[in-house]
């Protein structure tokens, strides 16, 4: 076994420290019950040989009999109990440590992490370790302890018969061994094969829309077939294996047998061995084989619970990163100096420079793809650069250090995210407003109507996803919760692609009214719009290609006139409000 | 029609179901194997015979050669005792073989008519239930009943073989002492009757709450930029908290539950050994039977009972199969609600599409009232109006991805309805407001759906491109169409999304192209050059275009204003554009 198989073993079972008052009293159940239960034998065996006296008064047979067999039932009960609560237990603590540690990460990391991958180690991974707290403890220590009883038992009774019926043992190790081993492998390919699977459900699933539009519900049906059938091999791959193990173990179990027959019957006939001798060794050869068998699957779940604990031990260690100080007087103005970011070794912004001063408006330009939205993340704290710096009021500021952005900063991002909750705690999310300053934020972002319209008002709930919301409608939400922050400095990341050009412009001129220190960064298509700001910055493949006045671009930045003329015709509608 | 899956209490639904019952709620799963069932059924059946005879072989040669001291004897038995291993070995391992590749094939039609079905189902299913909830019925649902296929079911039979052998036995030797060993079985049928619908509804609660858990996890991410960004971690805590609360609360109930019933059964042996005791020890002073025969018997007891206490764990696996097989069923059962009409004989209009008196509602919510309009061949057509006010909606029923409330919309002169889905995915092209991409590289997500292209080599498909001027856009990928994407697709912009889009249908040249804000995060000189793309397409193609920025919708002959459930017909751009001013006065 390699040391880091060896290390995550025992970390499995430091992970279980903190539990040790409940394990250890699942073993004192555990270890009750089984004692209990090798006694009742004891009675029958008693009432067999002096059946006699006993025919006369049961009672001294009946009474303790049954006592045991209630205190057996108590046991087995208060073992299953405390069993699951334990396991269910480990497993809670598990998800909420792993979700405590990862509310403190920077989004990057949870970025880099991936859903899928978050899945698979908060559910099947977790559930491993569930099932070996559930079942291999006390299986394993139960089996231990039967197998070495009963081995003692046979020694004791007739070493040489002893030592040959135990020589076969070897032979279900061997056998296990080799399963086993083979099995880890195809176990690995029909994990790959379920992942597959999964994931073409998955893409079926959100993709549903796409699917219904070009009709290729048979071409998913097709792409799916395929790990479906790889899945169907490999499990009767792995079934061919394993249907050979159980009978291999009977059959071993069955030498076992025929060998006390055979060995044991010579004994008999020459008188060095009792009959009842041989009859206790059949019925302590069958206490044997169960145990080992237990041990044998046991096994393969602990090393199964280990490969999952090697996946959850980093997200375990995480650490809360040292918070340095946060930057809490709202910030004024943001400095960007030789900003570069590189990703999947691709540069997507090249040594970028601009300052955002104080009430100013800046637009923030340029073709798909030129870097515009990932710009945003930095500017919001989301995810670090790579070289170069954002200083807020002169402060530099690191998403790795600081899990509280810098105070006054509220975004509104390309995509739309709509808790499962009331329209109220949407927008206010944290923030605390009275009813005017809502009714407000409400104002400026068109909403006031549309909040009027709904027989509940604020109080209506959103539904997960968002589903019941039209794209605007959505738009306008995060806008209103990005208002109810009180920012002194807004992002906007596209925000008008989605909403119509009247309401577009009614937004920005209530913002204008409504905030007018603000100081704001509009990503967007549209040159109308901006044409008045402080500052248009032209981004084309991540570099800084032009910046300046609306008036200034014109005259010296080709590649702006040239957005410019592609929206020219239709700027007489757009003029005036 | 009601598409959504059911998220009532477990409580509410009835489950007093028996266990007949309940197998033959799997029954329709298994039919399609009841030869190989039959064949695995006689190794079952043989391999229990086998090894209920195999200790009576032993404690016959005991009893008569060993005791006797006759080796001869002993040596012979042992041969056939040899035998009955190794025809036990063969029908032992032809057991499981045959049972497990039952339950593997089951397993594979199983996921195969879930996922087939799902790809015949509206839209509207999709939009009902969380995209969560429906992937973790699929994925974790189907695994446990794989498990229960794959291992329960094989130890299920065996463990009912050699019961039914013993039973036979204990019956056929003495049935004074074969009532005292098997009347407490009764207690144990009534004990289950009793708990099974409480161990039913606690499992199914679970699985509940285990959907709920992943459904969370899944949109945790999204969520979690937001969260960053204003300084809520607090919340995706608490929230991961209620939710992980609530889990292990039914987790531990359906837990104690399952649990319950080993320790019950296993009490019940220990009662029927205590009677067995008793009662023989009673015989056998008045004479009336053996030793020897007592002493089978509690071999025989031990054969019928432990199996039993093996059932009882497995019974809690077969509860779990049948929970996560009623939500798969769930899915099963409800019906594709789009049915494909009779065509008429006569067109019933001339234009290209006619919405005639067309009303759509979203459950209670109207969206479109008494909509007509008709849209000539050739021609681009625009569509404007206020967020909500109903632009998207009417889209997709010129697409049929909803069918109207009532009224109709008729397609080349046939209602939409009587077209076959390939014939409606050919003609009509529609560019969604939220493009989704397909882990694959970027020529895998060209060519999806499109059924004359399957199989073009990267030149063909080039060729295919610049003969529809698309070239130029496929410039913009620097890898070209070897561009890698993945469905989760953090290295692609949500523009260039939209231009892959673009081109996917584009590629498929139809006769309707519906472009519902398609290109609303393109920039716009890329946008000019879609125009020109556009404007390349054959003559008679109709265009409908949504979108909010008025330089996209210019080139259309026609614009159509969309505003609270009503189409209207806006003649030119300034009229469109100062309805959508007035309107915004007049609400």
């Amino acid at each position: 076994m390699n040391p880091s198989k060896k290390a995550s073993r025992a970390g499995l079972f430091l992970l279980l420290k903190p539990y040790r008052t409940q394990i250890t009293w699942l073993l004192v159940f555990t270890v009750i019950s089984n004692g209990l239960s090798l006694i009742l034998p004891k009675f029958i065996e008693q009432g067999i040989d002096h059946f006699q006296e006993i025919s006369t008064n049961f009672w001294p047979i009946i009474f303790p009999f049954a006592a045991i067999s209630v205190a057996i039932l108590i046991f087995t009960l208060l073992q299953n109990i405390v069993q699951t609560l334990s396991a269910e237990r480990v497993a809670k603590d598990l998800r909420e440590t792993i979700t405590e540690n990862l509310s403190h990460q920077p989004y990057a990391y949870l970025q880099e992490l991936g859903t899928s991958s978050l899945l698979t180690r908060l559910t099947s991974d977790v559930d491993a370790i569930k099932l070996f707290v559930s079942q291999v403890i006390v299986a394993m220590v139960s089996s231990l302890l039967l197998v070495i009883g009963s081995s003692l038992f046979l020694l004791s009774m007739n070493w040489r018969l002893a030592l040959a019926v135990l020589a076969t043992l070897p032979i279900i190790v061997v056998a296990f061994g080799l399963i086993f081993s083979k099995a880890r492998r195809l176990f690995k390919r029909s994990q790959e094969a379920v992942d597959r699977l999964n994931q073409v459900i998955n893409e079926s699933i959100l993709g549903a829309a796409l699917v219904r539009v070009l009709n290729t519900g048979r071409q998913e049906q097709t792409k799916f077939a395929q790990p479906n059938t790889d899945s169907r091999s490999i499990g009767l791959q792995i079934l061919g294996m394993f249907a050979s193990l159980i009978p291999t173990i009977n059959f071993v179990s069955g030498l076992g047998t025929l060998l006390i027959l055979l060995l044991g019957g010579r004994f008999v006939i020459q008188g060095s061995m009792s009959l009842g001798e041989l009859a206790a060794f059949n019925a302590y050869l069958m206490m044997l084989i169960f145990p080992i068998l237990v041990m044998g699957f046991t096994s393969n779940q602990m090393a199964r619970a280990s490969a999952s604990y090697q996946r959850l031990a980093p997200l375990l260690a995480l650490k809360i990163p040292e918070t340095r100080p946060a930057i809490e007087t709202p910030v004024q103005t943001i400095e960007v100096q030789d900003l570069s970011l590189e990703l999947g070794g691709r540069p997507v912004l090249k040594q970028i420079n601009f300052l955002l001063k104080p009430g100013t408006r800046t637009a923030v330009l340029g073709p798909t793809a030129a870097g515009k939205s990932i710009l945003v993340n930095l500017l919001a704290g989301l995810i670090p650069a790579d070289q170069g710096a954002i200083l807020y009021d002169s402060q530099a500021f690191d998403s790795r250090t600081q899990t509280r952005l810098p105070a006054g900063i509220a975004a509104v991002f390309q995509d739309s995210v709509v808790f499962n909750l009331s329209l109220r705690e949407n927008i206010l999310f944290g923030a605390e407003l009275d009813d005017t300053e809502l009714e407000a934020v409400l104002q400026v972002s068109e909403l006031t109507d549309f909040v009027k319209g709904l027989p509940e008002g604020l109080e209506s709930l959103v539904a997960e996803r968002g589903l019941s919301l039209s794209g605007g409608q959505k738009q306008r939400l995060m806008l209103a919760r990005a208002l109810a922050q009180k920012p002194s400095f807004l992002i906007l990341d596209d925000f008008t692609a989605r909403v119509d050009t009247a309401t577009e412009q009614r937004i920005l001129a209530n913002l204008a009214q409504a905030y007018p220190g603000l100081t704001l960064l509009s990503v967007t298509q549209r040159v109308e719009a901006v044409k008045t700001y402080d500052h248009i910055l032209l981004l084309m493949e991540g570099e800084l290609v032009a910046s300046g006045t609306h008036a200034e671009l014109i005259e010296s930045s080709p590649e702006y006139m040239q957005i410019y003329q592609s929206q020219r015709s239709t700027e007489h509608y757009e003029l005036h409000t | 029609m009601n598409y959504t899956l059911s998220q009532s209490k477990p409580t509410d639904v009835p489950v007093t179901k028996s266990a007949g019952a309940s197998l033959q709620e799997l029954w329709p799963l298994l039919r399609e194997e009841r030869m190989s069932l039959f064949w695995a059924l006689c190794a079952v059946a043989s391999n229990a015979g086998l090894s209920v005879l195999a200790p009576f072989v032993v404690g016959y040669a005991i009893d008569n050669f060993v005791a006797n001291k006759d080796y001869r004897g002993v040596l012979i038995y042992s041969g056939v005792l040899l035998v009955i291993y190794l025809v036990s070995l063969v029908a032992a391992y032809q057991q499981v073989l045959l049972m497990g590749s039952v339950g593997q094939r089951v397993l594979y039609r199983l996921r195969e008519r879930i996922f087939n079905h799902l790809q015949n189902l509206p839209l509207a299913f999709f939009n009902a239930n969380k995209a969560g909830d429906l992937i973790s019925r699929i994925n974790n649902d189907t695994n446990k009943l794989s498990q229960f296929f794959s291992e329960t079911l094989v130890r299920l039979f065996g463990s009912l073989f050699i019961m039914a052998g013993a039973a036979i036995f204990m019956a056929a030797l003495d049935w004074r002492l074969g009532l005292v060993s098997l009347g407490p079985v009764l207690l144990i049928i009534l004990f289950t009757q009793l708990m099974t619908p409480w161990v039913r509804g606690s499992n199914a609660d679970s699985l509940k709450k285990q959907g709920r858990l992943s459904a969370h996890i899944q949109e945790s991410l999204s969520q979690f930029k937001v969260i960053v960004a204003f300084n809520r971690r607090d919340y995706f805590r608490q929230r991961f908290e209620n939710i992980n609360d609530l889990n292990y609360d039914s987790a531990v109930k359906a837990g104690v539950a399952n649990q319950l019933f080993s320790p019950v059964y296993d009490f019940v042996y220990q009662l029927a050994r205590l009677g067995l005791l008793v009662y023989g020890v009673y015989l056998v002073a008045q004479g009336q039977t053996t030793v020897g025969l007592l002493i089978a018997y509690f071999s025989y007891l031990s054969r019928f009972y432990e199996p039993l206490r093996q059932i009882a764990s497995l019974w809690a696996s077969f509860q779990l199969a049948l929970a996560s097989w009623e939500r798969v069923q769930e899915i099963l059962d409800i019906k594709a609600d789009l049915p494909q009409l009779a065509s008429n004989a006569e067109p019933l209009c001339s234009e290209l599409l006619c919405f005639e008196d067309v009303s759509f509602a979203y459950g209670s919510n109207p969206v479109l009232q008494q909509v007509n309009f008709r849209l000539e061949r050739g021609k681009t057509y625009a569509f404007v109006g206020p967020t909500g006010g109903g632009k998207s909606t009417t889209a997709a029923l010129m697409a049929r991805l909803y069918d109207p409330g009532s009224g109709r919309v008729l397609f080349q002169g046939q209602d939409l309805r009587s077209y076959s889905i390939e014939a409606r995915a050919q003609q009509i092209g529609f560019i969604l407001q939220e493009p989704f991409l397909f882990s694959g590289s970027l020529q895998d997500n060209l060519l999806y759906g499109h059924p004359e292209l399957q199989g073009f080599s990267a030149e063909q498909l080039i060729l295919e491109l610049k003969d529809l001027h698309l070239d130029a856009l496929l410039e913009r990928f620097e890898d070209g169409l070897e561009t890698q994407i993945s469905s989760e697709a953090e290295g692609i912009s949500l523009g260039q999304k939209q231009m892959i889009a673009f081109m996917r249908a584009v590629l498929r040249r139809p006769a309707l192209l519906i472009l519902d804000e398609a290109t609303a995060n393109i920039d716009t000189v890329t946008e000019q050059l879609l125009d020109k793309i556009l404007s390349f397409l054959p003559a008679e193609t109709t265009r409908v275009i949504i979108a909010h920025r008025l330089n996209t919708i210019e080139q259309a002959d026609e614009i159509f204003f969309v505003n609270a459930g009503t189409v209207i017909e806006a003649g030119s751009l300034e009229n469109a554009v100062s309805l959508l001013k007035d309107q915004q006065r007049q609400t």
